[in-house]
């Protein structure tokens, strides 16, 4: 089911300098301000940016970032990865069968309610540090809203373009691939979005509580021997993987379908 | 051109037979209504809003099941997948993520015609309405009337014998109705299919149609049926000024102003209007949800 017509969409240059906007003072003021305050603190307190940067350059040089950053991407993989998989499934059952919905809807609220690091204690009791402790918070953390996300969006699809789709000869499942899953897409995407960011945040939490590794690891750990340069490099680092993430990964999906949706 | 859709049918009747529907049981809009329509007549339907003319679409179309009576196509009831029904709703209700030639595609697809087959009998629909070259467009940026006619060509793509078709033109402007009504009757000139045209526009429904059906509100079914002997071809200067056209013209909007008379005086009728444009509103949610249920 090709995103089709790119002929009539009008072309544009694949490289394009963002129009002007404020929002590019937004980054620089930030760190003209860390840098102004960080002069009336010593160092060993609140570093100064180019510090921070050369601990970055250590740990790169030392060959030790990597591994945790690998270890916080795999951990992020398993569990938001269980989670797309569960929230799909769930998510199109909630919204095609009002029983399942009516089941459904009262636990992902109970989930909710919890914030999932209250989880971590019993799954470090349960499985020790490591993977799998860290893996089940960010699935508890991001499969919940997700399941809410895509259960509404599939009661939001037109029932006209259903009926249509029956007279041309839809069978069901024809319905379901053809034209629930096309016009699931927009909410989809929304459910990925937000389970991504409310996995990450779970995740630095976790390791913080359960972990030997990983960039939450490095945070708390910078914290307890003292090293204010480590935390503000964990720090940065979880902010810019968010971001990165959202814009290489996330806007390419919604470019896909906003022609169609906004036009 | 694919053969005449008159021919494929034979001599089989629509026929509707007693036909009793009701909202949930409280507001009987239907009481035993009848009605044959002969192969590749275009018969027009016309009503107050309110007077189960949508209804008797989705009775035809098998979204709705008749309470009592029947609707027989070729001695058959209808089903929405019926390959020989075809259905115009009143809004385009096109698929936003595929191109115009895909919608138009869409049918063929489901049946599992092979791509380069589909592709050019859409070819040809999409000529037909008068779309070439608009093919790749995403439907969402064409016009008002050109998404009507994607949807007008993807159903006729089926090639069905029954048109049911629901206020198709009733969101147009004035001109871009007119013109499209011309298309359809070249159109249906051309394939000869039975087709039912709901409307509220009484122009429209004489210069299209061969049989006109006065609705009246409901529970009354048919107020009237008038025998349309405008002759063919018809063409907007001719047809629109002839003599006839205005005698048919004046005597239907005194039928609909008739009907129209018939309207909810006091409360209690208010209220049962009320009570019926909810429960109508809560059938059709639940007739396109029953799909996946």
């Amino acid at each position: 089911m090709s995103v089709a017509a790119k002929d009539a969409v009008p072309k544009q240059r694949r490289f394009k300098l963002p129009e002007y906007s404020w929002s590019w003072l937004s980054i620089p003021s930030l760190l003209v301000a860390w840098m102004l305050i960080a002069t009336q603190f010593p160092s060993y307190i609140l570093p100064q940016v180019w510090d921070v940067a050369h601990e970055g350059y250590i740990w790169i040089a030392d060959g030790e970032l990597f591994p945790h950053i690998w270890a916080s991407f795999l951990e992020e993989v398993g569990g938001f990865g269980a989670a797309i998989i569960v929230s799909m499934v769930a998510g199109f059952l909630a919204g095609f069968f009002k029983g399942f919905r009516e089941y459904m809807v009262p636990l992902n609220g109970l989930f909710m309610a919890i914030p999932p690091i209250a989880w971590a204690p019993l799954m470090l009791i349960i499985f020790g540090i490591g993977y799998t402790t860290i893996v089940i918070v960010i699935f508890i953390s991001a499969v919940n809203p997700m399941i809410l996300t895509i259960m509404e969006g599939v009661l939001q699809i037109q029932g006209q373009e259903v009926r249509a789709a029956r007279v041309l000869g839809a069978k069901r499942w024809q319905l379901f691939l053809y034209v629930y899953l096309p016009a699931s897409l927009p909410f989809v995407t929304a459910a990925l979005r937000i389970g991504f960011s409310q996995a990450w945040r779970a995740l630095v939490a976790a390791e913080m509580i359960g972990a030997t590794q990983g960039v939450g690891w490095m945070v708390q750990m910078g914290g307890e021997i003292g090293n204010a340069r480590q935390v503000l490099l964990g720090i940065v680092l979880i902010g810019l993987f968010s971001y990165l993430f959202e814009r290489l990964f996330f806007r390419q999906i919604e470019k896909r379908y906003e022609v169609w949706r906004l036009a | 051109m694919a053969e005449r859709a008159v021919e494929r049918i034979g001599g089989d009747n629509l026929i509707i037979e007693n036909l009793h529907y009701s909202y949930g049981g409280k507001l009987s809009i239907f009481e035993g209504l009848n009605l044959d329509v002969r192969p590749g007549e275009f018969l027009a339907v016309i009503g107050p809003s309110g007077c189960g003319k949508t209804t008797l679409l989705n009775l035809l179309s098998g979204f709705y099941s008749p309470e009592r009576g029947s609707v027989r196509l070729r001695g058959k009831p209808i089903a929405p997948e019926d390959p020989n029904l075809g259905y115009v709703f009143q809004a385009a209700t096109l698929f936003p993520w595929l191109s115009a030639i895909e919608n138009v595609e869409f049918g063929l697809r489901m049946s599992g015609m092979p791509p380069k087959e589909r592709r050019e009998r859409a070819q040809r629909y999409f000529d037909l309405v008068g779309l070439s070259g608009f093919e790749n467009y995403l439907v969402l940026r064409l016009s008002g009337g050109m998404q009507q006619r994607v949807s007008l060509a993807r159903c006729l793509a089926m090639e069905p014998t029954l048109l049911l078709m629901d206020e198709p033109f009733g969101a147009l402007d004035a001109i871009t109705r007119e013109s499209m009504n011309d298309e359809l009757l070249r159109i249906w000139d051309e394939l000869g299919q039975t087709v039912l045209f709901i409307t509220h526009d009484i122009d429209e429904a004489v210069y299209l149609s061969d049989r006109i059906v006065v609705f009246s509100r409901p529970p009354g079914g048919i107020y009237k049926v008038v025998k349309n002997e405008l002759p063919r071809p018809r063409s907007g200067p001719t047809t629109r000024t002839a003599d006839l056209f205005w005698k048919y013209k004046k005597e239907l909007i005194a039928d609909i102003a008739m009907v129209t008379a018939q309207r909810p005086t006091d409360e209690a009728e208010l209220a049962e209007l009320k009570l019926s444009t909810e429960i109508e509103r809560k059938a059709e949610k639940q007739a396109s949800r029953d799909t996946e249920n």
